[in-house]
């Protein structure tokens, strides 16, 4: 990416801007974001922290740019979010975010390719040093198909760092992985975040996942999502897990995500 | 102690050490993989299994035939092998055939070309779907051969209408199966090839296409059977013109003069043909293309 882009000023790489998010069911209007609003510089962890149905996931798709906030703006360097780009490559949840049809390396060059990014060969020799990165070079000739969960995210991460985004989307990447898997995949991001550099936009569900691998939090409460608060978290590392200081961050983000549970559970109960 | 009006009885499993091996000590397993012997070996072969039922029908017919000893009603495989020789050395069988595989492959692929559009229409535009659904649920039912009367009125006797209601029989087929393909790719994968920067035609070619594959192939097969029985059935009718007729002229030209073993012939090339079809082209493209993605077992 250029300078501008990439930059280290004083400006937010990132601006969501009083954002109200609604999307249509069948039979519903939902509205899954009111007025949000955060910013994002470059080279953070920011993690977008909130229980199911606060719209994290779809915050991060108007990011993305699959569709457009009904009120508010976001920004990515000064420039409104129009449609989908690969200045903003993204990882999903889902396994099946890679093509079926293309190996390993073919997965990684894709969007290199479709963008017209470099020369092929050179794109190759890119594609190779980001495989060798998440530890897939043997795999490289591989189907989708014949890989683990694991590895997949791995192949879907190496492809996202390959176009070099201004900012990398992770919609809960890791939420479909056992536990070992998912502790050496937080492990591995990170190694590669101190490796690289990028600026990653990180949504979970998981307080403990929040404070591993966020510099920054935001937390969302529930229906529809709204900022609670926005705290640091670059102090707490995998060492500290366990520890007083960690329990201390981890239980006052579970306070304030479930402070108002007991007056909403009221609240049905009077329905 | 215990409330005995409860009658709960909980097990009380025994307190026992804790266990720690070594795995060097126990030894090699001796036998964890055994090669497979010959005929267990050929009978993975889904082409060897496939030839003993072959083998099993034909026998089948050669015995019945005998019994029956009427080959003017059903001839017996040695005749009918006999006959297939002569129609290829002496008759016009090759010829015959030729003529319809042209007209056949210019039909299909006229076909495939036209479903093509209307698919990238229909996916790409709300009018194009209605436009695409309401044309399959209206031609599809209808029989491409009963267009045929209509189809002499407008292109005349000759190769022009059979390709016209090899077009008709193709198209709704593929057309149907590949939008229902392409309406059926999971939204990750729809975002994540948008994400990856595809738009448009490229976004068609590049991530629709793949993702559906099975089922554009899965119609290009029903598409291939429909143009193959609606050509035979077409120069059953009236051959392309006499002169230069198809394979179904020639079983229809043989039955009038009563040489069944040739219309036996003219049938197993159709069968032939369609075998070789199935089994060998489509079951290739399988191979290379959905069954290494992992999409098909």
């Amino acid at each position: 990416m250029d300078a501008a882009t990439r930059g280290t000023g004083n400006a937010p790489l990132l601006a969501v801007d009083n954002v109200t998010l609604q999307y249509k069911t069948e039979q519903h209007l939902v509205t899954a974001t009111y007025r949000v609003g955060f910013e994002v510089y470059a080279g953070e962890r920011y993690v977008v922290l909130g229980p199911s149905g606060c719209g994290k996931s779809t915050l991060l798709k108007a990011v993305a740019g699959f569709m457009q906030p009904v009120e508010g703006q976001i920004r990515l360097s000064g420039k409104q979010i129009k449609q989908p780009g690969s200045d903003r490559m993204m990882v999903f949840q889902e396994f099946d975010q890679l093509l079926p049809w293309k190996t390993v390396l073919g997965n990684v060059l894709f969007p290199l390719l479709v963008n017209r990014r470099m020369p092929k060969a050179e794109a190759t020799e890119h594609a190779r040093e980001l495989l060798a990165k998440v530890n897939l070079s043997r795999f490289e000739n591989i189907y989708p198909h014949m890989l683990s969960g694991g590895m997949k995210q791995r192949v879907a991460i190496a492809r996202a760092l390959a176009m070099e985004p201004a900012v990398l989307l992770m919609d809960e990447p890791f939420a479909a992985l056992d536990a070992l898997t998912r502790r050496k995949m937080q492990e591995e991001l990170k190694a590669l975040w101190d490796d690289v550099g990028f600026t990653v936009l990180f949504v979970t569900h998981s307080i403990e996942e929040a404070i591993l691998v966020g510099s920054r939090i935001l937390v969302l409460s529930p229906h529809p999502g709204r900022v609670k608060a926005e705290l640091n978290a670059d102090h707490l590392n995998f060492s500290d897990i366990g520890t007083p200081a960690f329990e201390k961050v981890h239980r006052r983000i579970h306070d304030l995500l479930f402070a108002d549970r007991i007056e909403t559970a009221l609240a049905t109960e009077t329905h | 102690m215990a409330d005995t009006a409860h009658r709960v009885v909980r097990m009380e499993p025994p307190r026992r050490p804790e266990r720690l091996v070594e795995l060097d000590t126990m030894g090699v397993v001796s036998d964890a993989a055994r090669p497979l012997s010959i005929p267990e070996r050929l009978l993975q072969i889904t082409g060897v299994r496939r030839l003993i039922v072959v083998v099993v029908l034909c026998l089948a017919w050669q015995l019945y035939a005998m019994w029956l000893n009427n080959n003017l009603l059903f001839p017996t495989l040695g005749e009918t092998l006999e006959a297939l020789y002569d129609a290829i050395v002496n008759g016009p069988l090759i010829q015959r055939t030729l003529t319809s595989l042209q007209i056949l492959l210019t039909g299909y692929a006229a076909g495939l070309a036209i479903a093509g559009i209307f698919t990238t229409l229909a996916i790409t535009t709300r009018v194009g779907t209605d436009f695409l659904s309401t044309l399959t649920a209206m031609f599809n039912p209808l029989p491409a051969i009963a267009l045929l009367p209509l189809a002499l009125l407008w292109f005349g006797l000759g190769a022009k209408s059979l390709v016209f209601v090899i077009i008709h029989s193709v198209l709704w087929a593929v057309a149907l199966n590949t939008h229902s393909g392409f309406t059926s790719v999971s939204p990750t994968l729809r975002m994540a090839g948008q994400n990856c920067g595809l738009r448009g035609l490229s976004y068609v070619a590049f991530l629709l296409v793949p993702a559906a594959f099975p089922s554009i192939l899965t119609g290009l097969k029903i598409g291939w059977a429909f143009a193959w029985r609606t050509l035979i059935a077409a120069e059953l009718v009236f051959g392309v013109s006499s002169r230069s007729g198809g394979l179904g002229w020639f079983i229809f030209e043989n039955r009038n003069q009563l040489e069944i073993p040739s219309v036996f012939a003219g049938l197993l090339t159709v069968i032939t043909i369609g075998l070789f079809v199935e089994s060998v082209i489509f079951r290739s493209i399988e191979n290379v293309t959905i069954r290494r993605w992992g999409m098909q077992n």
